[in-house]
This record gives C-alpha cells, sequence and structure tokens, in this order.
C-alpha cells in the first residue's frame, strides 16, 4: 500500500482561530512479534477539540493510543505536549502530562466504591483515608462537568454506562488535559450515546481535549472535529469532521476498498418451527434472569436477538443449547423437547452453537483444529484421529481458514480464522445434521473481509433450509441480516419488529428499557 | 474433672495461637496481593530453626526473632521472585518452598537435635491482674508477643481497610489490571507483600522456637501448622482480626490431646486426638465452601493468577 | 525514566523442542551448583559429597540397582502426581494415600493369610493398597468435584491424619498390625506369598516393570483416548468441556481417584517389596512429596517420569549413604530435591518466554 495520505483539513470548527496543539506524535512506529502494528503514524490534537482515530479492528488505532497514553513505548518517533518533546514510560507518566486513557474494558475494582476508584493510584492523597472527604472532592470532580454519580454507590452494582462515566471522572480527577476514549460507545445503548456525547461536549467546552477512537462511521461525523483514519498500521487520511464529510468516502480510506456488508434479505420461504422457546424463565439465587420468554424461529429463518450485554443474552443461547437448565418454561428443537437434557441431547437434535467466547469456550486454545473439530462429535473410547484428518483438511480448504495444516493449534488462529473453524465444525453438523444454529457476536473484534466472510456463511446456511438465531450488540449487524428482531432487555423480550421495517430509534428505545409497545 | 486443665488448655491455646496469627496474617498480606504462598510449613520451620541458631549463639532471643523473620523474607523472595518475576506456578513454587525448606531446616537443625535454647520469652507480668480466676491465666499471663500479634493483626485490618497502601494493596489481589492502568507496579507491590508476608511468617516460626517448644525435632517442631495458617485465613475470610478467633479456636484443637493425656482420658485413643486439629480444619474449609457461603467472597479475585500485561 | 532497562517478557508462538530437555537438565545442575556453594559455605566438602553421591546413586552396580528398586515407588508417586496435575488438581497428598496404600496392603498381606499363593496374594496386595489410596482421597476428591473446595490444602492435611494413623497401628499395643512377641513397636510381617523375591542379588523387584509400564500405559491413554481428550479439554479450559457437554465433575472425581490410586499402589509396592510390613519409619521417608517434584520436573508427562524418577532415586539413594560415607547430614538430598524444583520453575519462563533486557529509549528518533 502506497501512502495516500489525504489531506482535506478544513481547520476546527468552533473555534474560529486554530487552538493550540496540545499532543502530537510524529513518525510513531511500533511493531509487536509478527506484526508491525503502527507504521511511522502522525496525528495531532488541539486544545479543545474532538480528534476521532478512525479504522477497522487491528488497524492499529487502539495501539496508537496506548503510546499516547504511556501504555506502550514506540519503537521510534517521538511525542510533543505543548511543544515539549516527552518520554512516557508508564501511564502514571502520562498521567503525569494530564494524559488519560478510558479503556474499553473499564479498569475498574467491582468491590470497591466509586470514589475509591476514582482516587485509586492517585498521589496526592493522604496516607489514611477519611471517607467522607474523598466522596465530597469526587462529587465534586464529577459535577463541575455535568456527570452525576454517586460516589458511594459499590462500581460493581453500576450499568455499564454508569461504569463508563466512573471512568471519566477518574481521569479527570487526576487531572486529565487530553482524554483518550477507547471505543467508548461500543458497550452502550443509543440514549447512552447521546449523554456520553453531551458529555464530551461539556469537557471540550472546558478546554479538555478529546481523542475519540472508534470504527464506527456515523457516531465519528457526529462527534469530531477532525479524523484521521488508520489502516493496517497506516495513516491514510486526515479529515475534517462534523457532518462535512462524506461517510462512503471515509470508508473507503478505512478498508481500503469499497464494500458492501448488507446483505440480500430476500424473502426466504420459511419453512417449519425449528426452534420452540415456550415460557422460559431463568432465576439464579433470587434474581430473574429470563422471565417468560416465548417464540420460535422457522426453517431458512433468522431471528436475531437485540440487546445491551448483560441482560440475558448469554443465558438464552446456554439455556436453548442445553448448558443451563430453565427454572420453567420448555425447549424443542426440531420438534424433540430437550428442556434439561443436556447440550449432547441438544445436539442430537440438530442444534449447532457458536458462543461469544470463541477462544476459550468454542474452541479449546491448546488444542489442535483436528482435535477441536472433535469437541462436539462422538468420540471412540480410543480416538481415532486418522479417520477423522480428511474431513479437517476439507473444511479447511472449504472455510478459506488460513492454517498450516490440521494440526495447527487453536491459540494461534487469527480471530477471523477462529471464528471460520468454529462455524466450519458447527454448519458441517456432527451428531446430526444441523438444523438450528444459534450464534452468538458472530463478528465481534474481526476484520472487514472476515466480517464478510461470516455473514456469507450465515447468509448461505439460512438460503440451505437452516434456522438461525443471532444474538448480538451490535445493533447494525442485526438490523442488516436478521428477518424478525426480538429485543431482550431484563431478561424479558420487550419489543418485536420484522427486519425490513425495523427503525433504529425504536429498536434502540427498547434496548435500553424505554420503550415497550409492539412487546411480543 | 480439673477445671485448672481446662483454663491452661485455654490459656495455651492463645499462646499457640500466636505462631497461628503470625503465619496466617503472613499469608493473608500476601494472598490479599494475589499471590498464593503454599510454603508457609516450608518457612516456618527455616525460620524456626534460623532463630534458634542465631539466638543459641548470640545469645539474644532478640537476635534470634530478627534473624528468623529474615529468613522468612528471604524464602517469600524466593518465592515472589519465581511467581511474580518469573510467572511459574504459584502452587508448585509453594510446595518446591515446602519441600526445600524442609530439607534445609533438617540439615541446619543436625547440629542442634535435641538441644535447648539457654533463654526462652518470659511472659509478662500483670501483678493482681493474673490472679483472676479462669480469666487471669488465659488473659494475662502471656509474652510481649503474644500481645504484639493481636495488636498486629487489629492494626492490620485498620490498614487494610483504611488507609491508601490498603486500598492499594486490595485492588492488586482484586485486579491488577486496574492497577496496572493507573500507573502503580503491580509487581513491585506484589513483591513487597509476598517479602513481608514472608517476615511474618518467619517470625511466627521463631516464636514458636524461642518461645514454645525450645527444642528442635526437625519437621514435628512445626507439625503442619503451616497447612493449618492457609486454612485459617480462609476461615477468616481474609480479614485479618477475625484470624485472631479462628486462631484461639484452631489452637485449642491443637493443645486438647495433650490435655486429655494429662488428664488420663483414655477411651479416645490418643493417636486419635493427635487428628483432631488437622480433622477439624479439614472439616472447616469443607464447610466453608458450601454453596453460599460468606467466606469465601473476601477471596482476593486473582489470588493465585499471574499478571501478564496483555500485550498482544 | 528510572531503570534504563527493561525486561520484556515476549511469548514464544512454538517452543523449540530442545528447550523442552534442556531446562530440566540445567535446572538439576544449577540446583546441584547452589547445592555446592551451600556446602562449601556451612563447612563441608563439595567433592566429597557429590562423588560420594554420584558413586553411590549411580556409578557401582549396587547404587544403580537400589537406585532403580527405589525408583518403583518414586515413580509411581510422580505418575499419580502428574495424573491429577495434568487437570490442575493439585493432590498434594500423595504422602498419605501411599501411608494408606501401606496400610491397605498389609492389611490385605495379614488378612488373606499364608496359605493363597502368591498368584494371588500379589495382585490383591497391589490392588487393595490401590483401592485404599482411593479411598483416602475420596473426600478431598468428593468436595472438590462438589463444592469446589480446594483439594490443596484438604489433601494435604489428611496426610497428617495418615500419619498418626500409621502411628496408632504400630503404637497400640495388641494392634492388628503389631508384630506381637516384640517389645518394641514394630510392624508383623506379611506371610512369604504375599512378598516378591528381589531380582538376583539386588534390592530390585518385579514391581519396577510394571510401574514402568503403567507409566507408558497412562502416557498413551492420555495421548490417545476418550478419557485423555476429556482430561485435556477441561485442563485448558473448563468453559469448552461444559460447552461439549463433557461432565467435569465425574472426570475431576475419576482422575482425583485414580491419582490416589496411583500413590496407594506406590504405598503397596514397598509391602511387597523392601519392607514387607507396616513400619513407623516409613512416615519418614516423604516419598509422595518427591513424587510432587518428579512430577514438575517431568512435566506432567508420564514417560519423562520414568526418566526424573530413577534421576532422583540416585539423588535419594546417594544422598542417604552420605550418613554412612562422609559427615554431611543426609538432608542434603531433600534440599536438593526442592532446589531443582525451584530451578526447574523458573526455567519454565525461559522455556514459554523469549527474555530480554531493553534499553529504555528515553526518546528515540
Amino acid at each position: 500500500m502506497t501512502n495516500t495520505s489525504h489531506e482535506v483539513v478544513k481547520g476546527p470548527h468552533h473555534s474560529g482561530d486554530a487552538a493550540p496543539i496540545a499532543l502530537s506524535a510524529h513518525s510513531i512506529t511500533k511493531r509487536f512479534p509478527g506484526v508491525l502494528a503502527n507504521d511511522s503514524v502522525d496525528f495531532d490534537v488541539r486544545t479543545g477539540e474532538v480528534h476521532t482515530l478512525l479504522g477497522e479492528n487491528g488497524a492499529g488505532k487502539s495501539t496508537l493510543a496506548a503510546m499516547l497514553c504511556g501504555l506502550y513505548q514506540p519503537d521510534s518517533g517521538y511525542l510533543l505536549r505543548n511543544g515539549q518533546q516527552i518520554s512516557l514510560s508508564s501511564p502514571r507518566a502520562g498521567l503525569q502530562h494530564g494524559i488519560a486513557m478510558v479503556h474499553q474494558h473499564f479498569r475498574l475494582v467491582e468491590r470497591f466504591s466509586v470514589a475509591e476508584n476514582v482516587v485509586l493510584g492517585s498521589r496526592n492523597l493522604s496516607f489514611t483515608l477519611n471517607r467522607k472527604s474523598i466522596d465530597e472532592k469526587v462529587a465534586a470532580v464529577a459535577e463541575s462537568y455535568g456527570l452525576p454519580i454517586d460516589p458511594s454507590a459499590i462500581v460493581g452494582d453500576l450499568s455499564v454506562g454508569q461504569r463508563q462515566r466512573v471512568e471519566i471522572v477518574k481521569a479527570l480527577y487526576q487531572g486529565a488535559e487530553i482524554l483518550l476514549l477507547d471505543e467508548p460507545t461500543a458497550v452502550l445503548v443509543p440514549a447512552e450515546v447521546e449523554k456520553l456525547f453531551e458529555n464530551v461536549h461539556a469537557m471540550t467546552a472546558a478546554g479538555k481535549s478529546i481523542v475519540f477512537i472508534s470504527h464506527k462511521l456515523g457516531e465519528v461525523v457526529e462527534i469530531s472535529d477532525r479524523v484521521t483514519v488508520l489502516r493496517g498500521g497506516r495513516v491514510t487520511g486526515h479529515v475534517s469532521g462534523r457532518g462535512s464529510t462524506d461517510t462512503k468516502e471515509l470508508a473507503r480510506l478505512m478498508v481500503g476498498r469499497d464494500i458492501n456488508l448488507s446483505t440480500q434479505r430476500a424473502s426466504h420461504a420459511t419453512g417449519h418451527e425449528v426452534l420452540q422457546i415456550r415460557e422460559v424463565s431463568l432465576k439464579s439465587e433470587g434474581v430473574d434472569i429470563l422471565s417468560h420468554i416465548t417464540f420460535n424461529v422457522h426453517e431458512g429463518e433468522m431471528v436475531g436477538i437485540a440487546g445491551v450485554a448483560g441482560n440475558g443474552q448469554r443465558e438464552l443461547a446456554d439455556t436453548i443449547a442445553g448448558l443451563i437448565s430453565p427454572t420453567t418454561g420448555t425447549i424443542s428443537i426440531g420438534g424433540n423437547m430437550t428442556t434439561d437434557r443436556g447440550p449432547i441431547a441438544a445436539r442430537e437434535h440438530g442444534l449447532a452453537y457458536v458462543p461469544e467466547d470463541r477462544l476459550g469456550m468454542g474452541l479449546v486454545p491448546s488444542m489442535s483444529i483436528l482435535d477441536n473439530l472433535l469437541l462436539t462429535r462422538d468420540r471412540h473410547i480410543v480416538v481415532d484421529r486418522a479417520s477423522v484428518r480428511p474431513e479437517a483438511n476439507r473444511l479447511i480448504e472449504q472455510f478459506e481458514i488460513k492454517a498450516n495444516d490440521a494440526d495447527h493449534v487453536a491459540r494461534k488462529l487469527s480471530g477471523g480464522n477462529a471464528q471460520k473453524v468454529l462455524l466450519a465444525r458447527e454448519l458441517s453438523g456432527g451428531r446430526a445434521a444441523t438444523k438450528l444454529l444459534v450464534v452468538c457476536s458472530p463478528t465481534r473484534g474481526l476484520d472487514v473481509g472476515a466480517i464478510e466472510t461470516v455473514r456469507r456463511l450465515l447468509d448461505d446456511a439460512r438460503s440451505a433450509g437452516q434456522a438461525i438465531l443471532l444474538i448480538s450488540e451490535d445493533l447494525d449487524e442485526i438490523m442488516s441480516l436478521a428477518d424478525r428482531i426480538l429485543v431482550l432487555y431484563r431478561g424479558a423480550i420487550v419489543h418485536e419488529t420484522k427486519g425490513e421495517a425495523a427503525q433504529l430509534a425504536t429498536v434502540g428505545a427498547a434496548m435500553a428499557g424505554l420503550n415497550t409497545e409492539g412487546a411480543a | 474433672m480439673n477445671s485448672n486443665i481446662w483454663v491452661l488448655t485455654s490459656a495455651n491455646a492463645v499462646t499457640i495461637a500466636t505462631t497461628l496469627i503470625l503465619a496466617a496474617l503472613g499469608a493473608l498480606f500476601t494472598e490479599r496481593a494475589g499471590v498464593l504462598n503454599l510454603g508457609v510449613e516450608g518457612i516456618l520451620l527455616t525460620s524456626a530453626i534460623s532463630s534458634f541458631l542465631a539466638a543459641d549463639s548470640s545469645g539474644s532471643i532478640w537476635v534470634g526473632l530478627a534473624v528468623g523473620a529474615a529468613v522468612g523474607a528471604l524464602l517469600a523472595g524466593v518465592h515472589a521472585t519465581l511467581t511474580v518475576v518469573l510467572r511459574a506456578n504459584q502452587i508448585v513454587s509453594g510446595l518446591a518452598l515446602v519441600i526445600f525448606g524442609t530439607g534445609l531446616a533438617n540439615f541446619l537443625g543436625k547440629p542442634a537435635e535435641g538441644k535447648t535454647v539457654a533463654t526462652i520469652i518470659k511472659p509478662m507480668t500483670f501483678g493482681p491482674l493474673t490472679r483472676i480466676p479462669v480469666l487471669g491465666p488465659i488473659v494475662f499471663e502471656h509474652d510481649i508477643i503474644t500481645y504484639g500479634t493481636i495488636a498486629l493483626a487489629i492494626g492490620s485490618a485498620w490498614y487494610l481497610f483504611r488507609t491508601r497502601p490498603g486500598l492499594e494493596l486490595r485492588a492488586v489481589g482484586d485486579d491488577p489490571a486496574t492497577v496496572d492502568a493507573q500507573g502503580l507496579s503491580v509487581a513491585r507491590i506484589r513483591i513487597r507483600y509476598t517479602l513481608l508476608g514472608g517476615a511474618l511468617i518467619g517470625l511466627g516460626g521463631s516464636w514458636l522456637m524461642l518461645a514454645q517448644s525450645a527444642a528442635w525435632h526437625q519437621a514435628a517442631t512445626t507439625n503442619g501448622i503451616g497447612w493449618i495458617a492457609l486454612a485459617l485465613v480462609v476461615f477468616a475470610g481474609w480479614h485479618p482480626v477475625r484470624l485472631i478467633f479462628g486462631a484461639v479456636l484452631f489452637g485449642f484443637c491443637l493443645r486438647l490431646p495433650f490435655t486429655l493425656q494429662a488428664e488420663q482420658i483414655t477411651f479416645i485413643p490418643s493417636a486419635f486426638m493427635q487428628m483432631l486439629p488437622y480433622v477439624a480444619t479439614l472439616i472447616a474449609l469443607i464447610a466453608l465452601s458450601r454453596p453460599g457461603s460468606k467466606n469465601l467472597r473476601g477471596a482476593p479475585k486473582s489470588l493465585g493468577n499471574p499478571f501478564v500485561r496483555d500485550e498482544r | 525514566m528510572r531503570a534504563p532497562f527493561r525486561i520484556i517478557f515476549e511469548q514464544r508462538s512454538d517452543t523449540p523442542k530442545y528447550l523442552t530437555a534442556l531446562v530440566p537438565l540445567v535446572s538439576v545442575f544449577a540446583a546441584l551448583a547452589a547445592g555446592a556453594i551451600f556446602l562449601m559455605s556451612t563447612g563441608y566438602s563439595v567433592s566429597e559429597t557429590y562423588s560420594n553421591m554420584l558413586q553411590d546413586g549411580f556409578l557401582s552396580s549396587r547404587g544403580i540397582t537400589d537406585t532403580l528398586g527405589l525408583s518403583t515407588v518414586l515413580i509411581c508417586m510422580g505418575v499419580s502426581a502428574a495424573f491429577a496435575f495434568q487437570m490442575n488438581l493439585y493432590n498434594i497428598g500423595g504422602e498419605g494415600q501411599g501411608y494408606l496404600g501401606m496400610i491397605g496392603g498389609a492389611w490385605a498381606g495379614l488378612a488373606l493369610g499364608p496359605h493363597l499363593p502368591s498368584a494371588i496374594m500379589i495382585p490383591a496386595l497391589l490392588v487393595i493398597g490401590a483401592a485404599f489410596g482411593a479411598a483416602w482421597i475420596f473426600i478431598p476428591a468428593f468436595v472438590r468435584a462438589r463444592l469446589g473446595t480446594s483439594e490443596t490444602v484438604t489433601t494435604l492435611l489428611l496426610t497428617y491424619v495418615a500419619a498418626s494413623l500409621v502411628n496408632h497401628f504400630i503404637y497400640t499395643p495388641n494392634s492388628y498390625f503389631r508384630a506381637p512377641d516384640v517389645t518394641f513397636p514394630m510392624g508383623r510381617t506379611v506371610p512369604d506369598s504375599a512378598k516378591l523375591t528381589a531380582i538376583g542379588d539386588t534390592r530390585m523387584y518385579p514391581t519396577f516393570f510394571i510401574v514402568v509400564a503403567l507409566a507408558i500405559f497412562l502416557y498413551w491413554l492420555v495421548k490417545r483416548t476418550e478419557f485423555g481428550y476429556r482430561i485435556q479439554v477441561i485442563s485448558d479450559s473448563p468453559k469448552a468441556a461444559h460447552y461439549a457437554g463433557i461432565n467435569s465433575r465425574r472426570t475431576t472425581m475419576q482422575v482425583m481417584l485414580i491419582s490416589g490410586a496411583l500413590a496407594g499402589l506406590g504405598g503397596a509396592t514397598l509391602i511387597v517389596g523392601e519392607f514387607g510390613k507396616l513400619d513407623p519409619g516409613i512416615t519418614m521417608l516423604g516419598y509422595g512429596y518427591a513424587g510432587i517434584v518428579i512430577a514438575a520436573l517431568a512435566r506432567n508427562n508420564f514417560a519423562a517420569i520414568i526418566v526424573s524418577g530413577i534421576l532422583f532415586s540416585g539423588l535419594r539413594v546417594g544422598g542417604d549413604k552420605l550418613q554412612i560415607t562422609t559427615s554431611t547430614p543426609i538432608h542434603i538430598g531433600v534440599m536438593l530435591q526442592g532446589a531443582i524444583l525451584l530451578f526447574a520453575l523458573g526455567g519454565e519462563a525461559f522455556r514459554r518466554y523469549k527474555i530480554r533486557a531493553v534499553r529504555m529509549q528515553a526518546v528515540a528518533q
């Protein structure tokens, strides 16, 4: 790839004259074993602006952010803070220069209170802790940016959106001037995203700089003053943001070619009911995890379950797969009752299950592709690997899995290839021909090429008459793939709509528990 | 039955509890940092004989105690190097320490077999208080280390829950990645508390030697107290103050066989009485792991897991 | 900024084969070197100690046959530990399960009486010994499988209980296991039909070959059978096992019971072999603890355990004879065991990671 740097900068928007550059990175290069994660990347952020790092998974944006905050050190290149050269040996050094990162996976101690989390690691803290004064200080910082939080609440009890707010308050409390937000919207429902954007504006108005990391084009255009696009560790373009940008152009810069992720939602002739769920409820330690779930999935139909993480999706999938017994209710696959019969019985009636946790649940990391194929199949007393090998080789070829051979260890596969191995095993049937495929977040963390392949495979399976239950937190994915959409909120189905008729606003509101009209 | 015997047993239980509290407190600090050190028994033995030799040659029990604590920290340092720096399996490393420590202690103790220390730590005197029936001997006839240990356990609870380093320590045990993201060194904190834990365990072993048995009987000197101390940490739900009560309880079980023997109560064979502390510990451990048990909720979440920063 | 160097751990994607063999080998030598420094500093002769150990453990014909003889029980204890360790079940009570194996073996020998032929007696002793060992781990196995109670401390605590039990059987007057007509406490010898004869003029018994064959069988079991497959899945990823419908509880029980049985078998080999009776001295020998070291050094590979078992046996045999040949305390043998394990553990890091010191670039251009 040649350096096709794209200068379309029209200058910052809301401040008439250019604000000073708060932090800049110059020809940053970072190498990991086998990967050139950043290849002489230039980047800068001005005071009071939102500058977005846009790129697909593996483009190197998180690596760059990690170097901006001191988590990693660049192999070469340098950083300037207010024009002065700085070297960040650790996140702590980053903080000393007013740079803080809000991680995608929150770095909060669940057992601690909000205030304890906020002050953890802070240097201007006395030896003895006075709970009350800490609570007051934290609340004061939070309020000054319009971020309401209860300092004495235990983090483990908070929602994802609230936890994110704690992370931001923590960065502000520690005196951050530049905040790096790593994929902050990935875990939020649309309403929470709006709230976050309000907070971002409050912070920039107060003179903070925001580095926003994302791969979602729509929100990038909405929030950014400027956008830097990364692909394969290189900058492919600097673009101005705020609605003036063509999302198609951004997509091309991000992926390097035109892509089409929308699948044909042809009106499939749907057949018999393959999966029947009747009044399924699940209680755990007195808490309702699932309540009164009832729906069907037909032959050749793809039903999407939308919802924010932690609303019972994983438990629903596990219950259908026979890994959890429901407290009440029944499940049948292909007309056979599988409730309480365990995963093997479910598979014998045609179940296939691609769990969200690929490496560690769906695949055994230390085992070869061949042994992983055996995981959900009948293995005799003495495992006969030789007889399975031809099939393994055939599947590797058919699913275009990049592996040396069938003895390739699962741990060493890329995310996309691991997912292909999993799909290859599940779609090819094991104990019985696959009738029902339950698949959770099938494209999470994959690059665009792999996403296309995985979606095509799911589409093919649907065309072949298999019933598919697609459970995903990626609303765009569900909207573009599913024939029918059910929204799961606090363990109950609160909304149902046809795929082509689905409205983003309505489904989003249902995910946030705001709207129950159209409930099944 | 002579009631004095029971008072004496209780008093002795408080005495033996000193070693249990010190060893368990050492294990507790180590575990609160997320490091499991199963080598307690090995450290107890090695520091016991080291303190014996040091006290014997210097003539000072305080030198003995200091050397014992230092040796404990040294052995814990081996564990910290292996598990924190080199990321070795914590369970196997702890076991290696038990085996190595036992061999080392027996080796060093060869010339000391059967010998006793000239001076031992003497109980404090509280004058008339000691003469209070029942309570007097149980509460007021111990040495300064015993009282110091109880104060230390209470102070540890304050340190753990009411100070900044305590907050950081608990955070490291629960969620090292978060502490790392704060720019604090997980490795440094873990090593620090593993060493401190080793020193406390070492102190416990030295005290056992210099105040209690005062004679070297090889591995029988500790006779499994290290393992009971480890169970005690679970029993106390990783809370230092609860250690005190647990230690007295287990201490009573440890002393009971001697009392019964002295009382010539023979309908239970003495071998079975000697099993009592181990069986009691076993039952306690099993009871604590029943579903819904509150104790295990105190367990540091990353206990036993090496911390590796996720660098792709 | 502070430290000019930073130690980098780089996960190896492929571990070179030679390292797998080299690391244990280097750890043995490193431990011997550390032991030498220790001996020197405590005023004992290094050359005398080591040359005697080498001579009496490996080089003399008496030494090597004694070593192979002792390796029988050590290999057994090693496979017992490894069988549980491979599934991350830390049964460290092999010592106590071994005592129970001896109790079981001795009981079978005494109870089945002198009239049955050896062809029945010997297998009966070994099987009953193994069953006693399995019984001794039953409670830890059950609570581990059902409640998740950590097996490390429970198995170990039961070793102390087992030791008391052995003492009880030998020291109690008129005990079934105690030799009558002898004033000092001593075990009653099992009938001759329950004892194997040593090979030639050695202290090696045919049980050595049984145990070696058993280790090889277990190697095959783990690599090639459905049972071994299950163990591999559970040890690597309990969630994947659950996903695939593998019953982890049952497998946990099975693996722990087998581990206990193997330790019990190790104890029973002593009854049909060298000891022929329950002896109070057995609680001082620590073969079960040695098994942990042997398993760890062999990285739970059953074939490699045969080698590391023989190596450790030689250390023990050579070490124990130091008492006669030199003034060095025999405990140097146990110390070296522990040291080898410590070095092997440290060495693991070099096998798994590429470790290098990198200069911190203050500012690179």
